[in-house]
């Protein structure tokens, strides 16, 4: 019992110790910009006082969030094989860059992911068919609106007797993608109407098209595409009130300059109708361009480079959470106190929580301090601990596996504890824990596609873009099953090999 | 006279309440063969085992050639231990080791003998414990008196000035005892100092120098064997031969 209160009592230190000084490195992260709109609010007469423009210049780069799956916003097609983003908003995005005289970098992720990864300073601003909202001015600044439509029902056409208005979808569901303005409409206008959400947008439009929902309400230009491109789906108007259907960029609280710079851009833009007489018809262009050419395993390379990326996740992770779970098994069998208890509480806390949850953790909470980390180290820092946690309790049975017995005959020979450990224990609890080890290690390589959240380009986020860049839903999912089954399938051979090669030196 | 190779001075030992060794003060000289008998309980083992300090006396002192052991660090009680040999009930073979390997690991590791040095030493003790034919096998392809001579080889292979014996045959079937302690014999009469923990009677009586009988965490009683086992003269070792020869 005493044993117990002083663990939790530690736990409650670590987090204690551990909270604010991560919350502070978040603050610390966002003042950068917020300590700058703190004097630009004080003095509200000189609006562009701040220097996140001159920051952007300095640093060559304009990084904009977006969410990729969203034709003909911004999607993803294949130009000589290689992935490229187009779409108005793209239009927008390198119009804006290239006006402010510095390199565009797209950062594709979830659409419900964009706010937070802009006030981490992941992103310097969001272009994302992002509707101007008064929940979202809270916590964002919003430039001049450059877009504004309607909101659009896409139902597959066999139902289209059925649904004629928004009020005939009572008691059925309709889908909306995460975070967006649909999304709250379905709930606040549609009474008695299940709602449905997802984080992707080409997710929903599968789901529809497998009847896993009747309708998805989405904005009028991407509706329109779907259904363009699809002649099984029709759309139509949803009227349904809409609190504001204006679309404009998004920008850290306070980046006043970068703001300014953005609507000199939309003015232009606007001025010359842009988006409707250029970018919208270019990207429906390239809609049907890959629309003939657009069978799955023409996306080989998609899956390749996941593979890849799934490797060199999984292989890393392997080697790092086998030298924490080894130091954390020696952790917890240490007769210190302190060192055992912070093994514990290591080991409790990181099986206790969802890997998903430490994944995008160590992203956004982590990568708020450190700033230039990649979605790659994040991801590979995340799974390492995680799959330490579990290799620690292996290791640790496996240790205790190996009778006392034999620790005594190496100590009365003279062996130190290490060379004991090294030379005695060791190989005979890889022994017994190999098959365990195996386990871990397959569970290691199938739960590396968590890391897709964060948007590392690994088998699971490559499914994802094939989906949305096909428009077909169930093959890629198919074709990745495959992969990860003969991944799987091959390292459990290879370690059975091993086992057996053990068993023989017997 | 003889130099004192062990030295134990008002030796405790306790496992939480319970006084396992309750007072003991004793020694052993160089070349002597010293074997503990006595009952089940008594702490025979304990005893022992607190010679090489595998455990930690609770008080007294336990000396190794003028050096007290009580309160040294890991890296001194290793360098003592190489010059203690032990060799134990339950074998403790290190099974992912050929017999060869058993040998030759501590001497590499430890000593850092060289490989060809400490696999000539290894198949010389093999020779010496019958076994040399056996180097290549795996311990639990070798029968209870086999392994046990193994390991004897094993502790002598690091060169040591004292073995330490823990019952090396309880764990035996009867017709592999002897074996075990033709081996042991051979090493008392190459002037080997040791300490044998055990029942075999017979061996006590031949072999040690002086036999130390042990009840209730004191040592009661020592003396040469034919006056220990002729005319013992405390009331619990009468109680324990009559037991015993019955």
């Amino acid at each position: 019992m005493k044993h117990l209160k002083q663990l939790f009592m530690l736990f409650i230190l670590c987090c204690s110790l551990v909270i604010p000084s991560t919350a502070l490195a978040a603050t610390n992260a966002s003042s950068s910009s917020s300590s700058s709109s703190a004097v630009s609010s004080s003095s509200s007469n000189q609006a562009a006082t701040d220097d996140s423009l001159q920051k952007i210049k300095q640093k060559g780069t304009l990084v904009v969030g977006m969410s990729a799956d969203y034709p003909p916003y911004e999607f993803t097609t294949k130009k000589n094989g290689k992935t490229e983003y187009v779409g108005f908003e793209v239009d927008l995005a390198k119009q804006f860059a290239k006006d402010l005289g510095v390199k565009l970098v797209i950062k594709n992720m979830d659409f419900d992911s964009l706010l937070v990864a802009l006030e981490t300073g992941k992103i310097d601003t969001i272009i994302s068919g992002m509707n101007v909202t008064n929940e979202r001015k809270k916590s964002v600044d919003f430039s001049n609106t450059y877009y504004s439509g309607n909101s659009y029902f896409l139902i597959n056409k066999a139902d289209h007797d059925r649904f004629k208005k928004a009020t005939d979808f009572k008691g059925k569901t309709v889908g909306a993608q995460n975070g967006t303005l649909q999304s709250t409409m379905i709930d606040k206008s549609m009474p008695g109407v299940k709602n449905k959400g997802l984080a992707k947008l080409s997710n929903l439009v599968i789901g529809l098209q497998s009847h896993k929902v009747d309708a998805v309400l989405m904005d009028e230009a991407t509706a329109k595409a779907y259904a363009a491109n699809n002649s099984n789906l029709v759309t139509f108007n949803s009227k349904l009130p809409s609190t504001a259907g204006d679309i404009a960029m998004a920008f850290p609280k306070g980046d006043k300059s970068l703001e300014a710079a953005a609507n000199k851009t939309i003015k232009q833009v606007n001025d010359e109708d842009l988006i409707n007489k250029q970018w919208i018809p270019q990207a429906s262009k390239y809609m049907k361009s890959y629309k003939k050419q657009n069978t799955v395993l023409s996306y080989w390379r998609y899956f390749a480079k996941g593979v890849e990326y799934t490797l060199i996740i999984t292989i890393v992770s392997v080697i790092c959470g086998f030298i924490l779970g080894t130091l954390f098994a020696l952790m917890r069998l240490s007769k210190n106190k302190l060192l055992h208890s912070l093994a514990v509480c290591y080991i409790e806390f990181l099986r206790g929580t969802p890997m998903i949850v430490q994944i995008m953790f160590v992203y956004f909470g982590i990568g708020a301090v450190i700033q230039s980390m990649p979605a790659l180290v994040a991801g590979i820092i995340a799974v390492s601990l995680n799959s330490g946690a579990y290799v620690a309790e292996i290791i640790r049975s496996g240790i205790q596996s190996i009778p006392v017995g034999q620790t005594e005959a190496a100590r009365s020979l003279g062996m130190s504890k290490q060379t004991t450990f090294q030379e005695v224990i060791m190989p005979q609890a890889l022994k017994n824990i190999w098959p365990a080890l195996g386990n871990e290690l397959i569970t290691l390589l199938k739960d590396s596609s968590l890391v897709s959240v964060i948007g590392v380009s690994e088998l699971m986020y490559q499914t994802q873009l094939v989906q949305s860049a096909t428009y077909k839903g169930v093959l890629p999912l198919f074709i990745t099953m495959l992969i990860y089954f003969v991944l799987t399938f091959t390292l459990s051979r290879i370690l059975l090999h091993f086992e057996r090669k053990m068993k023989h030196a017997h | 006279m003889p130099t004192k190779m062990i030295e134990v001075k008002n030796l405790q030992k306790k496992f939480k309440n319970n006084v396992v060794l309750k007072e003991i003060t004793e020694h052993v000289d160089q070349g002597q063969v010293i074997c503990v008998i006595g009952p089940s309980g008594a702490g025979k083992s304990t005893f022992l085992r607190c010679l090489n300090a595998l455990e930690q006396p609770s008080s007294g002192q336990v000396l190794f050639e003028g050096q007290n052991l009580v309160g040294l660090d890991d890296k001194q009680l290793d360098q003592i231990r190489q010059k203690m040999g032990m060799v134990f009930q339950g074998f403790n073979l290190f099974p992912s080791m050929t017999v060869l390997k058993n040998i030759m690991i501590a001497p590499i590791k430890v000593k850092k003998t060289s490989a060809e040095d400490a696999k000539q030493t290894a198949m010389k003790l093999l020779a010496k414990v019958g076994l040399a034919n056996k180097a290549n096998q795996y311990p639990d392809q070798l029968s209870g008196g086999q392994k046990q001579r193994v390991a004897i080889a094993r502790a002598l292979a690091m060169d040591p000035a004292v073995m330490l014996f823990d019952e090396p045959t309880s764990a035996l079937d009867p017709e592999m005892v002897e074996e075990v302690l033709k081996v042991m014999r051979d090493l008392a009469d190459s002037g080997m100092t040791m300490v044998v923990v055990t029942h075999e009677m017979g061996f006590a009586k031949e072999v040690a120098d002086q036999i130390w009988f042990m009840a209730d965490g004191y040592i009661q009683e020592t003396g040469q064997p034919d006056d220990f086992f002729d005319h013992p003269t405390s009331p619990r070792a009468q109680e324990f031969l009559k037991k015993i020869l019955k």
